[in-house]
């Protein structure tokens, strides 16, 4: 054991501790072996490659109305039909090409501006972190839902403004996060090291504190996969998300809870619904057992 | 230990006392204790839009239904027919010829619920301060000077010739209130009476009328109880009480499926009536209609101003698809008039669908592949979801070559962007608040607000639907008036901005025990005092 650290080593060490507990150490499986992991790999690949090959698979172009509505699940339409006639299989699967992609969106932007405000509070402190925080506590101080139907409703309903209103409810979280991460490196030796070889700010932010402070945050992110997901279907179903006649899974829940003698219009897109958020939720939890110290604890 | 025979007959007759009791408490108890048919309780359900009971204020339709138990007026419909008052308060009416002068006679002997007779000094303050305290109904009666000749006639004039007036004076708004005791809690008639009247908290808790019912409790997010007004001059109820819930419509529909007696349902319509049991009546007629509204300002929109689109959209739509949306009791736009009211257009003259001629007309007109941004309201009305109705509009007109973008807006944006005139195509339901189609007259002709939003001038319009407007305000008779609005609508259907998708019935479901339970277009929706018993 040494008192005065290499900040080289050091800092290289701080690195590889996320990714390292990915692998499992020494001691255990790597967390994308755990059975149920792998079915949440399984889902989320199968979720995917539905949403690439949407256009091959769908038997029916998922907007177009034919007189045969309401038909019940049968072998010309595995899902049925809805008001319109329009086949829920094919509106199913290139929902997935809505669903998934945008809420990928929603978490990364939602990760770069948290991100980065959480680092400057983290690293600047005094009135910047402050400000910040303060802001972030006005975000949190609303129910996430309430403030993005607000949002979304301010703006006009459609795609880009819902993925906006989910961002600006979500980033919070984040800048939070790594606020705490940089906070607990401040006074780190590495750090002050780097300060007295003259390395500036920037420099410092981007090469030694974001590396070691990212991992939780992109545990984090991959939770809020599911709730972005959820949240958009939300919005969605609330007549907020993509316009009409989009094959989203939220708004066509929406239409099959008008009436719901016809089971299969909303049962359908909420299984959709349903399996993505689940396998986000469970790869984001086996993340977080692997990555958080408070969870690896007592195993 | 002895028990004396007296002590058991006192055990017997309290036990005997007791089960009587529980008897009558489970007979009176609402709407769960109806099974056998002797409860003297009648339960509405309605999705409450409710604001007061005071009928110069009241507007909504749960408001309505209340008041029109509550307190009496001139003239009223009987039953689901609106095509002819019929006396109540006013035994028999008479019409000067210009249709300007109306006296009314009043019926002798009616009292008010606290025994009071009923005078025309009570006429001419409740008509007086309906036009006074200018509340959202007051419209309806602005340009009428209501004057009494002696204590039982009431004359009623009108500045310009209005043959509806005796309808108008159908309306729960023009209710007869009892002035002394209106008075006593702030109510005033005068000029002045919209700054002077405090009578609105009063008589949201309590009826001063002389109707079948009296109000018991009134509380606008839960329930609203009636009970039998005892003193009622008229035919008395059956039901002694009467509770309006306040339920949604899914929620109704469930209640309804499980009700056994008693029962009344007033938002199941369209779809969701699929699914109801056999056992249940139904009773409805198509008072709404719902329309798009092209915008005739080139300013706005070079592609909805041009006739030959607008030709062109009417004829890609197709009207039975969209009827078949709305479920059962619908039909195929025709006519501005809903089928329920007088001088709607008769069957057999609903628009028809013609791709070809669609294709044809926007080929004549130069235009390829036009696409037009469309507005509607993310609503549900009465059980029908317009985003589903205008995605199957959409649907129609990209097959005759019209692109039409979706752009769903909350209600209030909606009326907003609608006010402002600045939508290229919109998309709304219409239902008359009174049982008069020719009020669509002074909305919808060119020049005339409604029509001003949509930038349809005089100037912009075809002489021909001008003079036809104008030639039925100038027709006195009602049966003219029927016949000539027709003649109107049908140079409508020619050219204005107004397309017709579908007519859409309000129904009343009810259990199979009731009579009476009548739908009405007249504003009251059902006439509760009017249910009874088999």
């Amino acid at each position: 054991m040494t008192t005065l650290a290499d900040p080289k080593a050091e800092r290289a060490l701080g690195r590889r501790r996320w990714l390292g507990r990915l692998r499992g150490g020494s001691t255990s499986r790597p967390v994308w072996r755990q059975p149920i992991t792998v079915v949440a790999l399984t889902i989320l690949g199968g979720w995917l490659l539905l949403a690439l090959l949407a256009d091959v698979l769908a038997p029916y172009d998922p907007l177009a109305q034919s007189p045969d509505t309401y038909a019940s699940p049968s072998g010309a339409h595995w899902f049925g039909t809805d008001s319109l006639g329009r086949d829920i299989f094919s509106r199913v699967v290139h929902g997935a090409r809505l669903s998934i992609p945008l809420a990928l969106a929603i978490v990364s932007l939602a990760l770069l501006v948290g991100g980065l405000l959480g680092l400057v509070a983290g690293y600047v402190g005094r009135f910047v972190d402050e400000a910040l925080m303060r802001l972030t506590d006005l975000v949190f101080a609303f129910p996430q839902i309430i403030l993005a139907m607000a949002v979304t409703a301010a703006f006009g309903p459609n795609t880009r403004n819902a993925v906006l209103a989910l961002v600006i409810v979500s980033w919070p979280v984040y800048a939070r996060v790594i606020r705490s991460a940089v906070l607990s490196m401040r006074g780190d030796d590495y750090l002050n090291a780097a300060r007295l070889l003259g390395v500036g700010p920037i420099r410092a932010l981007r090469r030694d504190v974001l590396p070691n402070s990212i991992g939780p945050a992109i545990v984090l992110a991959t939770l809020e996969l599911g709730n972005a997901v959820l949240l958009l279907a939300a919005l969605s179903f609330l007549g907020l998300g993509p316009r009409p006649p989009a094959a989203e899974w939220g708004s066509m829940v929406a239409l099959g809870a008008q009436d719901l003698s016809m089971w299969w219009v909303s049962v359908f897109p909420g299984l959709a619904i349903l399996t993505v958020v689940m396998a986000f939720n469970v790869l984001g939890d086996a993340l977080r057992d692997r990555l958080d110290p408070r969870y690896t604890k007592g195993r | 230990m002895s028990v004396s025979p007296r002590r058991l007959l006192a055990g017997a007759s309290a036990l005997a006392t007791l089960a009587v009791l529980s008897v009558s408490a489970c007979s009176a108890g609402g709407s769960g204790g109806n099974a056998n048919g002797t409860a003297k309780t009648l339960t509405v359900n309605t999705s409450f839009v409710l604001k007061t009971l005071d009928p110069g204020r009241v507007y909504e339709a749960t408001g309505l239904t209340a008041v029109h138990a509550l307190y009496d007026t001139l003239l009223t419909f009987k039953g689901s027919d609106v095509s002819k008052p019929v006396p109540a308060l006013a035994e028999s009416y008479q019409a000067s010829p210009d249709a300007k002068t109306f006296t009314f006679k009043l019926r002798q002997g009616v009292t008010f619920a606290d025994g009071s007779p009923l005078t025309a000094d009570d006429v001419v303050f409740s008509l007086n301060r309906l036009k006074n305290i200018k509340g959202s109904p007051a419209v309806t009666v602005s340009g009428l000077t209501v004057t009494k000749t002696d204590d039982s006639t009431v004359v009623v004039a009108s500045a310009t010739p209005d043959p509806n007036i005796p309808v108008v004076l159908s309306m729960p708004s023009t209710a007869v209130l009892n002035s002394t005791v209106a008075k006593e809690h702030g109510a005033r008639d005068g000029a002045d009476a919209a700054q002077g009247d405090t009578a609105q908290q009063y008589l949201d808790t309590n009826s001063v009328g002389s109707g079948p019912y009296v109000l018991k409790s009134y509380d606008p997010s839960s329930q609203v109880v009636l009970e039998a007004n005892p003193k009622y001059w008229g035919t008395k109820p059956q039901f002694s009480r009467v509770v309006l819930r306040n339920m949604d419509v899914q929620t109704q529909k469930l209640t309804m499926q499980r009700a056994e007696a008693a029962e009344i349902s007033l938002d199941i319509s369209g779809k969701l009536l699929d699914g109801l049991p056999g056992s249940l009546q139904t009773s409805g007629v198509q008072d709404t209609v719902y329309f798009l509204f092209l915008n005739a300002d080139p300013g706005v929109s070079a592609v909805t101003s041009n006739p030959k689109f607008n030709q062109a959209l009417r004829a890609a739509i197709d009207y039975q698809g969209i009827a078949a949306l709305y479920g059962k009791g619908a039909a195929p736009g025709a006519g501005l008039v809903a089928p329920a009211f007088p001088g709607a257009l008769p069957a057999g003259e609903e628009s028809k669908r013609d791709v070809a001629r669609a294709k044809a007309l926007l080929t004549e007109a130069g235009l390829t592949n036009p696409t037009v941004k469309f507005t509607y309201p993310a609503i549900t009305y009465k059980g029908v979801d317009l985003g589903t109705v205008a995605t199957k509009v959409q649907g129609d007109a990209a097959e005759a070559g019209i692109k039409l973008e979706l752009n769903p807006q909350p209600l209030t944006t909606f009326l907003d962007e609608m006010r402002g005139g600045k939508s290229p195509l919109g998309f709304t339901p219409q239902s008359l608040n009174y049982p008069v189609a020719d009020s669509l007259i002074n909305n919808m002709a060119p020049g005339q607000a409604t029509a001003l939003r949509s930038g349809w001038t005089v100037e912009r319009a075809d002489p021909a639907v001008v003079a036809a407007g104008r030639k039925v305000t100038a027709t006195l008779d009602l049966a003219g008036r029927a016949t000539a609005m027709q003649e109107w609508q049908r140079l409508m259907n020619a050219s204005s901005p107004y397309l017709v998708l579908a007519s859409n019935s309000s129904i009343v479901v009810a259990t199979t025990d009731l009579t009476g339970a009548d739908y009405t277009a007249a504003g009251w929706q059902v006439d509760v005092a009017a249910v009874g018993r088999k």
